[in-house]
């Protein structure tokens, strides 16, 4: 049989999602109701809150989208059906939760289980795999990101998941979760901004300089390899005494502890990989043009600019997103010297073995990761496009 | 927008860490009983109208340390059995008795990076062992002599603690001489990470059988797990009793803060500690209002 004429009648990735949510429903808990924070709880399978219209409505979505992901071929359908159900998955844990809180605590929890994050990843590996085969542009994409992140931003703004154990760990500090998150941004980005101003012309002076490109890209990998936390806490010690001793060093918000290790360290990170991407990009540009170009009589900085450049780009901003998604990661450990940013909840959670606490930390890290990783793959999608 | 502003004025407070020179900068570790702790102290001198800067859940000891020594922050709470290790001394008996160890902290501390340790409350959080209600009840167990005499009656114990607390000679070991007991590997769960949080949940949960479990004397999660802690009757382990320490030259720029302090820590009991440790940890309130709500519930802020 040639598999290109033949009807495939269904789709084995559908199959797989479909039966790893049901055996997920069947198996582990939709919630756990906790009479306080760290107590055993009280587990409670999608199967026995069917008492609640709105838990039978999802049941019923749920099974339309195996059906439509199995059987159904056009990729429009499923991304509707797969949507609706994704409402009613985050509309059902906000209800559901709600009814299960007793009135009048505020140290009960009602933290999402095993059913919830496996349908969540289920449903939005169909909604991938259709946005997928809508072979979207990239701007699209990014459109399409934004439409998601609007959805779940309407369900947080409306309050229909306060009743949800991270959402009460975020109402008790969320001031301090803005603030957190401004230092995790600034951390983030902060450090890449800087390394890219930094690599860039490293990259460039490794590839005019063979001898040098080994060292430096040895150095590099080196610096690589030491553990975040070991790196920050050498870089405390000669910090701190630069801000003893050197006034403008203080002033300029350089202390032992905080932002500056936290961003220092952040950097060696990024550098790696723009510099080796920097280096593969120009390597890769075709010496032809090269030496069309300076028969042409452009000189050496023309070229740089002109050609070289603007050739290797797609190939230097792959090695800047793969820095971005990394840094947005790493931030985290700032947390333990003073930096801030969503790590401290996840190692207060830690600590406190508040597993909600860790989840308000390490929900938005993902989140800010993967929203990068798209928005740059667009970038990078949108220029090769043009060239190509 | 709101979000957006708030972000925005964050982001620029962040850089301008250090704003005023003059104001006090108060620290904390970033555990639960440290945060609490430094929310106390911040409130208690902004009361008294100390001017005070927050940085509060800075990160683990170590950072706390390097962090102090070098002026980058005025004061926090430290416990005065950690004192042994920061200066090579952890084997002096003076760790062991409350009076002794504070008196040798204090010394070494000042000779050596100028910072006084200031009024220290009466709390101790050592490692201790704690007992499920339900099993320290009926055998009527409220010391360690208790304890150790109830295993060698043959009461079946199952304890839940880090390969450390196992392992190492000022810990289990130094308990089973001195109280004479003896607890076999069979008898022992061992958790890699060794965090009290998981060896007080595996006794509440019961997990493969446990019914004790090694603890932090203040731990807040030992109420709501129905544990009683058993009293180290004979003073094995070092004393650790949470202190606020500050450096010299700020203390002379603002002397108040030690009378401020004083009656605070006083007042700050290992029963206390554990209670208000619970609140952040098992009801999940803010450390912030949990040390306001005290503060005031004990006239110490109007």
């Amino acid at each position: 049989m040639e598999d290109g004429y033949a009807v495939r009648r269904v789709d084995r990735l559908g199959v797989v999602l479909a039966g790893a949510g049901f055996a997920a429903a069947a198996t582990m808990p939709f919630i756990v109701a906790k009479a306080n924070r760290i107590a055993a709880g009280k587990p409670l399978l999608l199967t026995s809150l069917l008492a609640q219209p709105i838990a039978l409505a999802l049941v019923g979505l749920l099974l339309g989208t195996a059906i439509s992901t199995i059987f159904l071929r056009r990729p429009f359908v499923r991304l509707a059906i797969a949507t609706l159900c994704l409402i009613a998955l985050l509309m059902t844990i906000g209800i559901v939760s709600t009814s299960a809180t007793p009135p009048g605590s505020a140290s009960a929890r009602i933290t999402p289980g095993g059913t919830f994050w496996v349908l969540l990843a289920v449903i939005g590996l169909i909604i991938a795999d259709a946005l997928v085969k809508l072979q979207l542009t990239p701007w699209m994409r990014v459109a399409s990101l934004l439409i998601y992140a609007a959805l779940l931003a309407a369900f947080l703004v409306t309050g229909s998941l306060d009743s949800l154990s991270i959402m009460k760990e975020f109402a008790i500090r969320a001031d301090q979760f803005w603030r957190e998150a401004g230092a995790h941004l600034f951390l983030a980005f902060g450090s890449v901004v800087v390394a890219i101003v930094m690599a860039l012309p490293l990259g460039i002076l490794c590839f005019w300089v063979p001898k040098l490109r080994a060292a430096v890209l040895q150095v590099l990998s080196l610096v690589q390899t030491i553990p975040s936390l070991a790196l920050f806490g050498l870089l405390m010690l000669p910090l701190a005494y630069l801000s003893a001793h050197v006034p403008l060093a203080a002033e300029l918000g350089i202390h032992g502890i905080g932002a500056a290790p936290a961003l220092i360290a952040l950097i060696l990170y990024s550098l790696l990989p723009i510099v080796a991407n920097t280096v593969v990009g120009l390597e890769g540009v075709d010496p032809a043009v090269r030496d069309a170009a300076a028969g042409m009589g452009l000189t050496r900085r023309q070229i740089l600019f002109g050609i070289d450049l603007p050739l290797a780009f797609p190939v230097i901003l792959t090695g800047i997103r793969i820095v971005l998604v990394q840094a947005i990661g790493l931030v985290t450990v700032a947390a333990l010297i003073g930096g801030g940013g969503f790590g401290l909840f996840i190692f207060q959670g830690l600590g406190q073995t508040a597993m909600d606490l860790v989840l308000l930390g390490a929900v938005p890290t993902v989140f800010l990761a993967f929203s990068s990783a798209v928005i740059l793959d667009a970038v990078i999608d949108t220029i090769r496009g043009r060239r190509a | 927008m709101l979000k957006t502003i708030t972000i925005a004025a964050s982001l620029a407070a962040f850089i301008a860490t250090g704003a005023s020179a003059a104001d006090v900068v108060v620290s904390s570790k970033i555990d639960t009983e440290g945060t609490l702790l430094g929310n106390i102290i911040l409130l208690s001198l902004n009361a008294a109208g100390i001017k005070a800067q927050d940085r509060i859940a800075l990160g683990t000891t170590p950072v706390l340390r390097k962090a102090i020594t070098a002026g980058e922050i005025d004061i926090y709470a430290e416990y005065t059995g950690n004192a042994g290790f920061f200066f090579n001394k952890a084997d002096d008996a003076a760790w062991k008795n409350n009076e002794a160890g504070y008196a040798l902290a204090k010394k070494l501390d000042y000779d050596a990076n100028k910072i006084v340790w200031l009024t220290p409350s009466p709390a101790n959080n050592t490692w201790a062992i704690a007992v499920r209600n339900d099993v320290a009840g009926p055998a009527k167990l409220k010391t360690m002599s208790d304890f150790g005499k109830w295993i060698s009656d043959g009461g079946k114990v199952k304890l839940a603690a880090s390969s450390e607390f196992v392992n190492s000679a000022a810990a289990l070991p130094a308990f089973q001489t001195t109280y004479n007991f003896k607890i076999t590997p069979d008898q022992t769960i061992v958790l890699a990470g060794g965090d009290t949080a998981a060896t007080i949940k595996a006794a509440a949960d019961q997990t493969n059988g446990v019914n004790t479990a090694m603890v932090y004397g203040t731990d807040g999660a030992i109420e709501a797990a129905e544990l009683t802690v058993m009293d180290d009757d004979k003073g094995v382990q070092p004393v650790y009793a949470p202190t606020p320490i500050i450096r010299e030259a700020v203390l002379k720029a603002n002397p108040k803060i030690e009378e401020v302090l004083a009656p605070i820590f006083k007042s700050l009991t290992a029963d206390e500690l554990r209670k208000l440790n619970g609140r952040i940890q098992v009801d999940g309130e803010p450390a912030k209002s949990v040390a306001e709500s005290y503060l005031k519930d004990n006239g110490f802020l109007k």
